[in-house]
């Protein structure tokens, strides 16, 4: 197991480095630079800004000065927080004005006050607050719901479930997120109609300080509407499941054994019904956590998600290379965690090197 | 080793991976400094605070640092922080002095001594105290704005390595400044900027024109504190941070007591600005400023939480049928052009006839109030009136290009039997960047051609910063492109100049854009902007434009610019037609 483990983290590595590659190489073929601009950027003033931020080297010392930034740590006498490029994740002070630093991922070029690692530190918690309450919401609504539709099948509980379900597959964000603001926002006047009830510094890097009322006052109207759609897919995903392990002969020979049919039922058919739930679970918590452009916009929270689009669209060179790392590193700590899950699951699974 | 063990060590050490990735940098001992004494009581009332929400638009202020800023959301907190030399008057665009109490200009016109007022004072917010405090230098006295800040905050923004995309003004306009921008020169005694005397900035600039002032009061030449970004024996750099909260200091009529990245900005009234007539102290005790797209800013309005709110586009039609919205809602000019570029040497188009007959067929009235339906106004030059020395329709009703599809089609009609062609047999293509907006309003122009010309324009849209590449690109430039243009500072010299003068922004002389060059048309400008009679001024732009929009019918304008927004009626506010740039200094609250 322990090997395991070890052996993903060695591909994970591979994997990041693959994907900043391809990522690099492709942000730089798409025509358009950062200083575009409506107002033309007067050539001389272009220089200095390519000069500051290095994109007047050639490509690939552009790369290997990014990796070097990122992966290398390095001794400095720049105090922590007071160079744009020159702000590392992990600061070890040795000394009198004296730094060990590690994981520089650049500056912004859309924002000129803020570095990669600033939206890491005060965007990303936000996403994965965010994310994870909304995971919550679709897990809490759609197992249920599930389990429900499959043990009733072809009743009137199986199809009402299976409504609600398909009713939240078709209701995207961008319709329900509006719809709830009117109702308990503006007219109700309920719920805060946008923000977010919580604020950096966070406790652990990501857990608001202050986890009360208000904080679910400001969180409970996205959470809902970003989880919803997700709890329609778990809920067919697991009545499909369920009602596909029902069929099974081990279920037979349980019953056969005369184990009352909640024990049949909640001990041996929905732990095995959970694998494919779980395999979709950990992309899809990858992808919420990261943050989610639509719900963010329209409720106004200050997240990460945004910045997944507009990076592009901005050419942040640094910005685009750490969304997308942020993204491939979650991703991989998800399906890895999944696979963990599948063993504890599924006894017949074993994970081996 | 148990299984479960395994698994709990292994989310365990999942877990520590993912915190350790989002964690915060080690806490430093902060070494706090500068000693604060109370000098100042402020305020002992108990009556309640005035607090004015207003919204900045989505995503962050890119910044606050007033080198650093180029978009309307970072001037528009820079410009209440801090206060340039002169001031632009929001409601009539004029020139006011700001910091500089008067300022003598030389002979020949190019040299301007900058008289600074006195007892105006650096603050920051202490959280502590909960109050704004003065900044104290190392002796403990309170650091007055000098003109050693002036000279330190044009020269900051000046440097290379600052990398600023606004020292283009700057470098355009004062002497020596263009060199020392390039890094050919790095002796500041070359900038034409000079300390005097605590109180007395000298800056000369290359050209005699009109509107130096105003350059010497844009937010690039703004005072900044070096103490701070650079550090001294009291007090700790704060390098490129020294904007955020907790370190920010300012001077002007408001200071930053709160910068919560992607979600707000909180300023509080500076009670040590002592008020001058162009910027008084303000009534308003507090404003916040949210970061929050269209739609849901309007929410917020209408629930109550925002009392200034733009209209979005949608939203229009239902605010002004609506009883109580419909008295809330002002359209303002917003000093903004928008316009469709012709490049004149690709083919068709590089007819003067074919562009001034495709100009004249827009119906422009009929767009702004069908399709665009926000209050714009129709275009008939480029340079947007409300702005120093551009002309306005009022005087000149005749000026520039006007709807007229009976004079376009006999002008088309005179260029296709020279070439011997039928008008569908024209190959047109106009280009647009990606977004609802300029589709729409493509369509609608698209259409009209189709009826008043006879004609098909072919469509064509491109992400905007391939786009960007793609009209600026001599082999690539489409016939027509699409553009618009804002103001940097409130003069005609920015607009119909800077843009078009052969090398503007439009027109680069590596060919793309427009690729136009007019001798007459260059002669004018550059005599519009050395006239002092403002009059004068006025007619020269005026025949500048006409060769521009007419004549070579070099652009087709389009509209120029409006906002829509809703006030909750306890506020009391001026409209500034600065783009957006209000003077909340003046506004009042009265519940």
């Amino acid at each position: 197991m322990t090997r395991y483990i070890v052996r993903r983290f060695l591909w994970m590595l591979l994997v990041l480095f693959v994907v900043s590659l391809i990522t690099f190489l492709l942000m730089h073929a798409v025509p358009g630079g950062p200083f575009d601009r409506e107002k033309a950027v007067p050539p001389e003033i272009l220089a200095n800004l390519n000069a500051k931020y290095h994109l007047d080297e050639p490509l690939p010392k552009q790369y290997l000065r990014y990796l070097w930034d990122v992966f290398i740590p390095h001794i400095s006498h720049i105090p922590p927080g007071t160079s744009l490029t020159d702000d590392h994740l992990i600061n070890v002070k040795i000394g009198e004005k004296l730094w060990l630093k590690w994981m520089n991922f650049g500056p912004s070029y859309s924002s000129r006050s803020r570095t990669v690692n600033d939206y890491f530190r005060q965007q990303f918690p936000i996403s994965a607050q965010l994310g994870t309450l909304a995971l919550l919401v679709a897990v809490l609504i759609g197992i249920p719901l599930g389990i429900l539709a499959a043990l009733k099948q072809n009743t009137i509980w199986d199809y009402l479930g299976m409504g609600i379900a398909i009713f939240g597959v078709s209701v995207p964000v961008i319709v329900l997120g509006p719809i709830l603001i009117w109702i308990f926002g503006v007219t109700l006047k309920w719920l805060p109609p946008t923000g977010w009830g919580a604020k950096p510094p966070f406790i652990l890097g990501f857990i608001p300080s202050k986890l009360g009322p208000e904080f679910f006052k400001y969180a409970i109207m996205p959470s809902i509407a970003l989880g919803l759609g997700q709890s329609a897919l778990i809920a067919r995903l697991t009545r499909a499941s369920l009602l596909q392990v029902l069929r099974e002969d081990y279920i037979r020979t349980a019953r056969a054994k005369g184990l009352p049919e909640r024990a049949v039922i909640f001990v041996h058919a929905l732990k095995n019904s959970m694998i494919p739930v779980v395999t979709v679970l950990g992309p899809m918590f990858a992808a919420l956590v990261t943050g989610t452009f639509v719900t963010e916009t329209i409720f106004g929270i200050p997240g990460m998600g945004r910045y997944f689009v507009i990076s592009i669209t901005n050419r942040d060179y640094p910005l685009i290379m750490g969304t997308i790392l942020l993204y491939a590193v979650i991703l991989v700590l998800a399906n890895l965690m999944v696979d963990i899950t599948y063993a504890f699951l599924d006894p017949r699974i074993r994970l081996t090197d | 080793m148990s299984r479960k063990l395994s698994v709990a060590l292994a989310l365990v050490v999942t877990a520590a991976m993912l915190l350790s990735a989002c964690a915060t940098p080690t806490p430093q001992i902060v070494k706090e400094t500068v000693v604060v004494t109370k000098e100042v009581v402020v305020t002992p009332t108990p009556v309640p605070k005035k607090v004015l929400r207003m919204n900045l638009g989505p995503g962050d202020v890119p910044t606050l640092d007033p080198s650093l800023a180029t978009d309307v959301s970072s001037v528009q907190v820079i410009e209440l922080t801090s206060v340039g030399l002169t001031r632009q008057n929001e409601e009539t665009a004029a020139i006011e002095p700001g910091m500089a109490e008067s300022w003598d200009i030389s002979e020949d016109g190019k040299t301007y001594t900058f008289h600074l007022r006195k007892g105006i004072y650096w603050v920051k917010y202490d959280a502590a105290k909960g109050e704004v405090v003065q900044v104290l230098d190392c002796q403990g006295k309170p650091r007055e704005v000098k003109a050693q800040d002036f000279w330190y905050g044009i020269i900051r923004t000046l440097k290379p390595e600052t990398a600023s995309d606004y020292a283009y003004v700057l470098a355009f306009a004062i002497e020596g400044a263009e060199d020392f921008n390039k890094g050919v020169i790095t002796d500041t005694a070359a900038v034409g900027v000079k300390v005097i005397d605590d109180y007395t900035l000298q800056i000369t600039f290359k050209e005699p024109a009109a509107y130096n002032a105003n350059i010497a009061g844009m937010w690039v030449a703004h005072a900044e504190p070096s103490w701070l970004i650079e550090g001294d024996e009291c007090t700790e750099a704060r390098g490129d941070k020294w904007t955020e909260t907790g370190f920010f200091q300012g001077y002007g009529p408001y200071t930053l007591k709160e910068w919560v990245h992607e979600d707000h900005i909180v300023l509080v009234k500076n009670p040590f600005w002592p008020g001058i007539p162009s910027v008084p102290q303000a009534k308003i005790d507090e404003i916040v400023f949210r970061m929050l797209e269209d739609t849901a800013a309007f929410a917020e309005y209408e629930a109550g939480n925002l009392d200034v709110a733009g209209v979005p586009i949608g939203d229009i039609d239902r605010v002004k049928a609506d009883p109580v919205l419909s008295k809330e809602l002002v359209i303002g000019p917003v000093l903004c052009t928008y316009y469709y570029g012709f490049n004149t040497k690709a083919p068709v188009v590089n007819d003067v006839r074919v562009r001034r007959a495709l100009s004249m067929a827009i119906d422009r009235k009929a767009l702004v109030e069908n399709v665009l339906k926000g209050g714009q106004e129709p275009a008939q030059w480029f340079c947007r009136p409300g702005l120093t020395g551009c002309p306005t329709p009022k005087d000149y009703p005749d000026l520039g290009v006007k709807y007229n599809p009976e004079e376009a089609k006999k002008l088309l009609d005179e260029y296709l039997k020279e070439k011997g062609l039928k008008p569908e047999d024209l190959d047109l293509t106009l280009m647009f960047n990606v977004g609802v907006g300029h589709e729409k309003i493509a369509q609608a122009i698209q259409q009209m051609w189709k009826e008043k010309l006879g004609i098909n324009v072919k469509l064509a849209s491109q992400e905007w910063k391939v786009y960007l590449k793609t009209i600026r690109d001599p082999k690539a430039t489409p016939q027509i492109w699409r553009l618009g243009w804002c103001q940097d500072y409130p003069d005609a010299n920015n607009f119909t100049r800077e843009v078009f003068s052969f090398g503007g922004s439009a027109n680069p002389a590596e060919g793309g854009g427009v690729n136009w060059k007019n001798d007459k048309f260059e002669e004018l400008v550059v005599a519009a902007a050395k006239e002092m009679d403002p009059k004068k001024r006025v007619d020269l732009y005026a025949q500048a434009e006409q060769i521009l929009v007419y004549e070579d019918a070099v652009i087709a304008p389009i509209y120029w610019y409006t906002r829509v927004t809703c006030t909750k009626p306890y506020v009391k506010r001026t409209f500034s037609i600065l783009g957006g740039l209000e003077h909340i200094e003046k506004w009042d609250i009265a519940k």
